[in-house]
């Protein structure tokens, strides 16, 4: 009888059984659930090592300092072969890195205006739109691509390209504008740091007048008067800059055609592969991002809309003001995926010929361990991730309902 | 009642989990390599044991490469379908050339069925990661021989085929060399020697040549037909091959420079060195029937009096079959139905296919010169079968 109440005792706490009890059960899941991941984890990474070992298969990453000497097809930073490993890694991601933002800013842009087409009252925009978003989304990433390859393809070669205004040229090779190239680079970095400061004062003026207006009630022309203080910092800093080092910070560097083959050379070049890439990455992703705005403000009330166009709202007002902040907090999370989905494909670069990370780190394989360079690369597109989802996730955060 | 049991099981299955938990992170490496230790005496004890009993060769040991593809049945071989001659898809779907039948030969010899092989068609980037898992028992795919290739992807068996590096460009821009390429756009796969020397090529002659690199050759080249780049860059025998199924040919030349050395031949996987010498020996009964001047449809099933022949098809003595785990016949397996080097060069490289010249060039014969030490023959040449 002693022995079954010592045992009572032990089993039960505050006159529960412990298998029942919440905390006991949260701490045991809790625990199972730490096993198995330290399990796994362990596993995989006894048998990445110990097949290293077995095949001895070369790694390390001591090659990074090492001159790379491989051509690098289209680079935004300058590049030359006798660089490094680290620091053709480093252009090569400069590479996805501008896809993705220029990809991503265009996809959410195309993905609202086709998510927002899609629920028109207008019959034919939205049926347009759902035969847009039915077949860019139904059809593999890969296809689209070489498809907008064959399309670049398709312009005439550059020695018989288009030339607008004697400065523009679009030929497969890709697109060539012209562009600010510093001048001075000292000028350069001085008028840029000018230039940002301007901004950031307009930033903060523009809030202290909507703050005042809204406060007092006064128009107080924020958005006019922070645009004209910011051009006149800039412009000011720009005579400045000019006047002190002798020189102006940029000067427009025109396109021109050089040599035996005119290949453009000078302004600014989107090659046929990033114009190709970005193509079909923008239509692909934007085909699921409207979904999502689709999705985002059909969930709010019925009754809000209501209540906007009562009050008088015109019905793109009632949209923007009323229905659209309030889709907000359900289409950011998913839109977040999206944009994390966009960088991740931009690495199937490589079949149309667009030097991304992933494609430039293939090469690299040839004269460099693959194990390492594969390792450099799953931890740069994770970083490249991570940095998105925190900035989705801070904006995120801002739009919630507060005290919810 | 039954939410009760459901967790009580939950609980013992947490415990017996944290239990073997535990004994992974408690066991001592030492105990490990011990039991380790013990399972590889036991082992070879088990071999000792069956080779008293059957009297077989230690070629054969469990585990060998040979052995795991006689247990499959099938030969694995990383190649191509993408460049006629080489590897290419004929009228009837079948993936033939030359890589290819180097694959067909290695079969033959280790399976006794030259069509017992499988091929994984792989990209010219993915050749180091393939051949270096092992996932592959061979990787015929154009493979340009390079030190650090041999160090770091696996080991390299024989030269079967002397390329170099060279430029192909449209007729019409009026270029007669190489040297002319200023400022030019250069189509070149990802992954090949190729890219790295034209790197080379471009920076000691001042250049300043821009690369398009493309994953696939199917993309290069329709980059290079719709002039995205104005020259396009690879082996001189697969430019050849590539142009020649070109519909506008003769709008097409290949410029006379050849600037690198690319000898190509058959990867076998880091470590296992039996592999290895079979492969060589089975390259090695392919130049050395070309020069016996045996053919597929003559193979000799009966001693014929010279004793090179005899050896060379198991009629008489041995060249190391036997430790290689070889069948004493394996040649005549192997000729009987892939053919001797001249035929397989003629068949796929040569007149019945892309039509490479070969004589008196360095992919004849070396034995095809008039004595042993006048250097009128061409470079391929192997270990003596002996």
């Amino acid at each position: 009888m002693i022995m079954i109440e010592a045992l009572r005792g032990l089993t039960y706490y505050k006159g529960v059984p412990l298998w029942r009890h919440a905390l006991v059960i949260q701490w045991a899941l809790q625990i199972i659930s730490g096993v198995i991941v330290v399990v796994l984890v362990t596993t995989f990474f006894t048998n990445i090592t110990n097949t290293i070992q077995d095949r001895e298969i070369p790694h390390g990453f001591s090659f990074l300092s090492r001159e790379y000497q491989t051509p690098i097809g289209q680079h935004f930073l300058p590049y030359e072969s006798s660089d490094s490993f680290l620091y053709a890694f480093g252009v090569a991601a400069t590479n996805t890195i501008i896809v993705s933002v220029v990809g991503v800013i265009l996809a959410t842009a195309l993905g609202i205006v086709v998510g927002v087409a899609r629920i028109s009252g207008n019959w034919l925009v939205s049926r347009t739109s759902l035969i847009y978003i039915e077949i860019f989304r139904n059809i593999p990433l890969l296809v689209q691509l070489f498809f907008w390859f064959y399309v670049v393809l398709a312009l005439p070669p550059v020695r018989q390209g288009y030339v607008i205004a004697d400065r523009i040229y679009i030929n497969n090779a890709g697109l060539s504008l012209p562009w600010p190239s510093p001048s001075n680079w000292d000028a350069a970095w001085v008028w840029l740091a000018v230039a940002l400061a301007s901004i950031i004062a307009a930033m903060v003026l523009y809030h202290a007048l909507t703050r005042r207006e809204t406060l007092t009630g006064r128009a107080s022309y924020p958005l006019v008067t922070g645009s004209v203080i910011a051009v006149a910092i800039a412009v000011a800093g720009w005579l400045f800059v000019s006047a002190a080092f002798g020189d102006a910070p940029f000067a427009i560097s025109d396109p021109a055609p050089q040599g035996t083959f005119g290949r453009i050379a000078g302004g600014f070049t989107i090659s046929g592969g990033l114009m190709a890439l970005l193509a079909g990455l923008v239509i692909y992703t934007s085909s699921f991002i409207a979904e999502i705005v689709r999705a985002g403000i059909q969930s709010v009330g019925r009754g809000q809309t209501e209540a906007a166009r009562s009050l008088g709202l015109a019905p793109m007002a009632a949209l923007r003001h009323v229905t659209f902040p309030q889709a907000l907090r359900v289409i950011i999370p998913p839109l977040i995926s999206q944009c994390l989905n966009l960088t991740k494909n931009s690495s199937l670069a490589g079949a149309i010929g667009y030097s991304d990370l992933a494609n430039v780190a293939k090469t690299m394989t040839q004269t460099a361990p693959a194990v390492s360079i594969y390792v450099l690369l799953a931890a740069a597109y994770l970083a490249m991730s991570l940095t998105y989802s925190l900035i989705g996730n801070i904006y995120n955060r801002s739009i919630r309902l507060v005290g919810n | 009642m039954f939410r009760k049991w459901l967790i009580l099981a939950g609980l013992l299955m947490a415990i017996s989990l944290v239990v073997i938990g535990c004994e992974t992170v408690d066991t001592s490496a030492l105990e490990n390599e011990i039991s380790e230790r013990d399972a590889k005496i036991a082992e070879l004890e088990a071999m000792v044991m069956d080779l008293e009993a059957t009297g077989d060769m230690p070629a054969e040991m469990a585990g060998s490469r040979l052995q795991t593809v006689q247990d499959r049945g099938k030969l694995i071989c990383a190649s191509r379908n993408d460049v006629p001659g080489y590897g290419f898809l004929d009228d009837a779907g079948n993936n033939v050339g030359f890589d290819i039948d180097l694959c067909r030969a290695v079969a033959a010899a280790v399976l006794g069925d030259a069509n017992a092989f499988e091929i994984r068609l792989i990209t010219a980037a993915e050749r180091g990661p393939t051949i270096q898992s092992g996932e592959v028992d061979l990787l015929v795919r154009t493979v340009t021989w390079t030190t650090s290739r041999d160090a770091q992807w696996g080991n390299y068996t024989q030269t079967m085929f002397y390329d170099g590096q060279g430029f192909m460009v449209q007729k019409d821009l009026g270029i007669s060399s190489s040297l002319e390429l200023k400022d030019a756009t250069v189509c070149v796969t990802q992954g090949t020697t190729t890219e790295l020397n034209l790197q080379d090529f471009s920076n000691q002659n001042d250049l300043n040549i821009n690369a398009l690199t493309f994953e696939d050759t199917d993309a290069v080249v329709a980059a290079y037909q719709s002039q995205q780049c104005d020259a396009f860059t690879n082996d001189r025998s697969q430019l050849a091959a590539i142009s020649s199924a070109f519909e506008d040919r003769d709008a097409h030349v290949i410029l006379p420079e050849t600037i690198s050395e690319e000898p190509l031949g058959p990867v076998v996987p880091h470590g296992d060195e039996q592999w290895f010498d079979i492969v060589k020996t089975v390259m090695a009964i392919l130049i050395y029937s070309e020069a016996y001047s045996v053919t597929s449809d003559a193979v000799p099933t009966e001693s014929t009096g010279d004793t090179k022949v005899d050896r060379l098809f198991g009629l008489e003595g041995s060249f190391g079959q036997e430790t290689l785990g070889l069948s004493q016949t394996v040649a005549q397996d192997v000729i009987g139905s892939v053919g001797n080097y001249g035929e397989i060069y003629d068949r796929n490289l040569g007149p019945g296919g892309i039509n490479l010249p070969r004589e008196g060039g360095r992919n004849a014969l070396w034995a095809d010169a008039a004595c042993s030490d006048c250097p009128k023959g061409g470079q391929i040449y192997s270990a003596p079968l002996r």
